[in-house]
């Protein structure tokens, strides 16, 4: 009997703890229905009355440039995740492999480098850019933003290789297979579920976190990623909410879907003492 | 020293192979953070704005500006004060992170039926762009029509709608709460992870010694989660410290200036305050945050072995 009361009790208070981490989720997903006039009732109604699906359409009016921010967002979370894996793989492969002068210097910096985040960088990528002749160009977007992911790829991928035996490829290197062979048809196989997820992980990150960035480097319209594009529309005095909030939940489902392929594999890259410093 | 390759000459060409691998992300590493952070220190020495890029020497002027300038119409030094806020802020923030984080971590790791399920949508919120938690958090806490005050005003505890984003105080704890829950999945799911790896046996034995639920909990789990939730807090500490977008989007800093933390007050100088601003300025701001940054990155990596020997 007590027993049984303590579970419910639980139930109820994780229900509570996920009303609140489900809260604003909700409340994007209730506007998105609603037809204009009911997202302006005072107070507001908590479910809507007469749901329906014309916002989708709407949105394509009130943000006319919506799949080219789609479209950009696309783009700058693929070349994130390209730069990174192309970078990531075999540094992560080096450090788990080979006897690397100052290997406790590389890991440190990777662990400082995950620290920082775009704000504290904004002027000198700014003059970094500009000096490249960049300013307001995709390449501009991908090439900063990669500076932020690749750190815990690299330490997520060589975790991952550390735990791929040695005497497998050793085995490989016996039967006359070059060290790269034996790296691209016995380790690399292997390490492949965290290397897509190493990708996915890279791909949301340009996609959902260029804001800061494009802030900065871009002025086009054209060029802005969706973060930046829904804020423009945000930042007026008048809001069309029902539509923003259909435009964002277009925009969120990418990445809050991918992201639930990848969260393993995120954590065990964040709790890095998996590879000994 | 693993490898079993034979003689001097080899060794050196495995040495320096493997530095051949390490290569790209050294080099890409340099050029865009490296180089970036010793840009920062140089640029601090300097005069230089978005209207006249070439620097100009300034010795410690920019810093002596940052530890003087009052802004006209402002209370206080305007750097020192946004420091300070910023302080404040973070604190907020990683005290509601950490305490519900704990709390979350708890119930998603106790036996209930549906746990998977609620593990699942307490971390969906992780993969939202922050730019779009934000804008969303703007509108559930909005003043007339906003979710928040909809249900304030419906249980009746409140009879005039909060704003929340209004007035100084309550934007400042708003825009903490926002950041928090944008921060909260993260904590959740190390946090759980960290429960997890609490060894069964040791919990049996407790039990069997006839120890209380709430005796196992504070005497055997806690303890072991410790470390797990100190370098958590701790790399929670240094993102919250460098967060921009929640308050950005829902209050530019303000109102006034009630949350313009450092991150905000560094963007404003370097590219919004023409006249009193500058590139100078802003680098002489950002190298106090690096140095933020720096210390609590090596008290991290401290309390990163220090849970690393605990647990062998």
């Amino acid at each position: 009997m007590r027993k049984g009361l303590a579970k419910v009790a639980t139930h109820g208070l994780v229900m509570l703890f996920l009303v609140f981490m489900l809260l604003p989720i909700y409340q994007m997903v209730i506007t998105a229905l609603k037809p204009e006039a009911e997202a302006w009732l005072v107070p507001p109604s908590l479910v809507p009355r007469r749901p329906t699906l014309e916002n989708f359409a709407e949105m394509f009016e009130i943000v006319p440039r919506l799949p080219r921010f789609l479209g950009n967002s696309f783009i700058y979370g693929l070349g994130v995740s390209l730069v990174s894996l192309g970078v990531a793989v075999p540094a992560a492969y080096g450090l788990s492999r080979h006897p690397i002068p100052g290997r406790r210097g590389i890991l440190f910096l990777l662990v400082y480098a995950n620290m920082f985040a775009p704000i504290m960088l904004l002027v000198p990528l700014y003059d970094i850019i500009r000096v490249l002749g960049l300013l307001n160009t995709r390449p501009a977007m991908i090439l900063a933003g990669s500076v932020f992911t690749l750190p815990l790829s690299v330490l997520l991928l060589a975790s991952y290789f550390e735990a791929v035996p040695r005497s497998l490829e050793e085995a490989a290197w016996v039967d006359g297979c070059s060290r790269l062979r034996a790296l691209g048809q016995v380790v690399l196989p292997l390490v492949l579920p965290a290397m897509v997820a190493v990708a996915i992980y890279a791909f949301i990150t340009g996609w959902s976190q260029q804001f800061v960035l494009a802030l900065v480097l871009i002025q086009s319209p054209d060029l802005m990623p969706i973060t930046q594009g829904l804020y423009q529309f945000f930042s007026r005095s008048s809001v069309r909410w029902p539509e923003l909030m259909a435009a964002s939940l277009v925009a969120a489902s990418v990445p809050m879907l991918l992201f639930m392929l990848v969260q393993r594999y995120i954590v065990q890259g964040l709790t890095a003492g998996a590879v000994k410093m | 020293m693993f490898h079993r390759w034979r003689g001097p000459g080899a060794r050196w060409r495995a040495r320096w192979a493997g530095f051949l691998y390490v290569l790209p992300m050294l080099l890409y590493l340099a050029l865009f953070l490296i180089y970036p952070i010793g840009r920062v220190l140089y640029l601090s020495f300097f005069d230089v704005t978005l209207l006249s890029m070439t620097p100009q020497w300034a010795g410690w002027s920019n810093y002596l500006w940052a530890f003087t300038f009052r802004m006209p119409g402002q209370e206080g030094v305007y750097f020192l004060a946004s420091l300070g806020r910023t302080v404040l802020w973070v604190g907020l923030s990683l005290l509601l992170k950490v305490s519900l984080g704990l709390a979350g971590a708890i119930l998603l790791h106790q036996e209930l039926a549906g746990r998977q399920v609620y593990r699942t949508l307490a971390v969906l919120p992780w993969g939202l762009p922050w730019a779009i938690a934000a804008m969303t958090w703007a509108w559930t806490m909005n003043t007339q029509f906003g979710l928040v005050n909809g249900v304030l005003l419906r249980l009746g505890l409140v009879s005039q709608p909060v704003a929340f984003l209004g007035a100084p105080v309550a934007a400042f704890v708003s825009t903490a709460v926002a950041d928090a829950w944008i921060g909260l999945p993260f904590m959740v799911v190390m946090i759980l992870a960290g429960l997890q790896s609490v060894p069964g046996d040791l919990l049996d034995a407790a039990l069997v010694d006839g120890a209380s639920p709430w005796i196992r909990f504070f005497r055997v789990t806690l303890p072991l989660v410790r470390p797990v939730v100190l370098t958590t807090a701790l790399l929670s500490t240094v993102w919250t410290f460098n967060s921009f977008d929640p308050i950005w989007v829902m209050t530019r800093g303000g109102p006034v200036s009630a949350t313009e933390t450092l991150p905000i007050a560094i963007y404003n100088v370097a590219f919004r305050l023409l006249r009193f601003g500058g590139l100078g300025k802003a680098a002489a701001m950002t190298t106090v945050q690096v140095l933020v940054v720096t210390a609590i990155t090596l008290g991290y990596l401290q309390a990163l072995r220090g849970g690393q020997e605990g647990s062998q």
